[in-house]
């Protein structure tokens, strides 16, 4: 077991994890964040997707110890039930979550994508969501609640 | 299973010469590799707390890249934009962000997968590889480390990378299955000279057909000292269709790259001549 200092959701932690366990593993069985979700396991999928020190990264595909250090969102970190996200408030509004595993990868990367551009074209928005999958909405309602929470935003 | 988290380039090579451990870069595919049982290392020797391979810098006339610059820090740097277009591009297309942020050039050539995006475009801007063990360092061109099996030895690490700045234009494109998160069915890599409305020299690298990507050195013969016209473009599809054609033989997918090449090398050109044979 080796020792490994980080920051998740604001909060610090000290873990002893293994040396082959993932961060998706620390995060969902050491810190009961469940609200990461493992799809594929092999980095197809973006459903594990966290923000490690200000970039989306597939925990699936990211040693624990490799985060030793670093400052992790999870979807537990982004907004809640009583004060949502504009991005999960764009989503809910929209209709953009269907069966919802893909969602909490889905509102990282938006949320990450807003946090370094605020004003992102439909094209920015695209590449930014590309490396998350849905397999229930088509993609066309996820992409129309991103334009608008970015629009919100800008208010 | 041991893991080495150093701080030093020495601290790193030090590891690795005491024991039989392996260098993990970003990932991505190591990661995924020890779970699927593919990869069983004894020991994994961590280079991400390295700052000094994560630089990307103008030295002397190159580009240097650490090894564990990622393909996000590359996609987004003026320097390799305007330098190493064709390694530029092919950052912004592999994998996902979410991929990008977190796998590296050097990983890329360590793991040495078939269809790495990152090698053809390396191959092509005629890249040199930077190996460092405790015996000492050494360059050696991509092109001749890639001829090499292994590559090198456990206790070798990927140091970085030096990249020519010179005149040469530069392209880069792939056929996936779709255009995100597709693994690269075919790859080509094209740097030219260009003298006037003349080709000086030119070399075409290939990846994702044959085991490792390479460079053409027929192709780079074949394709030199001529007019940069709609017959030059031409005769390049004609002859990178043969190079395939040579490299499958009676592979299943010979018959469909064989044609789906000139489409690819025709747009790894895009940026430098049109579809009308004039210069872009």
């Amino acid at each position: 077991m080796i020792e490994i200092k980080l920051v998740v959701n604001d909060k610090p932690y000290t873990l002893e994890v293994e040396p082959s366990e993932r961060l998706i593993d620390a995060l969902r069985n050491r810190l009961g964040l469940l609200g990461t979700k493992e799809g594929c396991g092999e980095g197809e999928c973006g459903a594990c997707t966290v923000i490690m020190d200000g970039k989306t990264v597939n925990s699936c595909l990211v040693l624990a110890a490799q985060a030793n250090g670093s400052v992790i969102t999870s979807i537990e970190g982004v907004g809640n039930r009583r004060s949502p996200h504009p991005v999960q408030k764009a989503f809910v509004e929209v209709g953009a979550v269907q069966c919802g595993f893909c969602t909490p990868g889905m509102v990282l990367s938006a949320k990450n994508l807003l946090d370094k551009n605020s004003k992102p074209s439909n094209e920015e928005i695209g590449i930014a969501m590309s490396g998350n999958l849905c397999r229930c909405t088509g993609y066309d309602k996820i992409l129309r609640a991103v334009k608008i929470a970015a629009e919100e935003g800008k208010e | 299973m041991k893991y080495f988290q150093p701080y030093s380039v020495e601290e790193a090579i030090e590891i690795a010469h005491a024991s039989e451990s392996t260098f993990l870069a970003g990932g991505t595919d190591l990661v995924l590799h020890m779970r699927t049982g593919k990869a069983q290392p004894s020991g994994l020797i961590d280079l991400g707390k390295i700052p000094v391979l994560r630089e990307i810098k103008e030295v002397d006339g190159f580009i240097e890249i650490g090894s564990m610059a990622t393909f996000a820090e590359l996609g987004n740097s003026e320097l390799v934009a305007q330098n190493a277009y064709a390694l530029w591009q092919a950052c912004q297309s592999m994998g996902s962000p979410q991929i990008r942020n977190q796998a590296t050039l050097g990983g890329n050539l360590g793991n040495c997968s078939p269809a790495a995006d990152g090698l053809p475009p390396l191959l092509a801007l005629g890249a040199e590889v930077h190996l460092i063990s405790q015996e000492g360092e050494e360059f050696v061109p991509l092109s001749t480390l890639l001829s090499r099996t292994p590559l090198f030895g456990q206790d070798t690490l990927i140091r970085g990378f030096r990249i020519p700045i010179n005149s040469w234009q530069s392209g880069f494109a792939k056929l996936g299955k779709r255009r995100a998160l597709a693994i690269a069915r075919l790859s080509v890599a094209v740097a030219v000279e260009i003298n006037g409305t003349r080709v000086e020299n030119v070399r075409v690298a290939l990846g994702a057909v044959g085991r490792r990507a390479f460079l053409s050195e027929s192709l780079g013969r074949e394709l030199s000292g001529l007019d940069l016209n709609g017959a030059w473009l031409e005769k390049g599809i004609l002859e990178v269709q043969q190079i395939v054609r040579e490299a499958l033989g009676a592979r299943a997918s010979a018959p469909y790259k064989r044609v789906a090449v000139s489409g690819v090398f025709r747009e790894a050109l895009a940026s430098i001549i049109t579809e009308g044979g004039t210069q872009a």
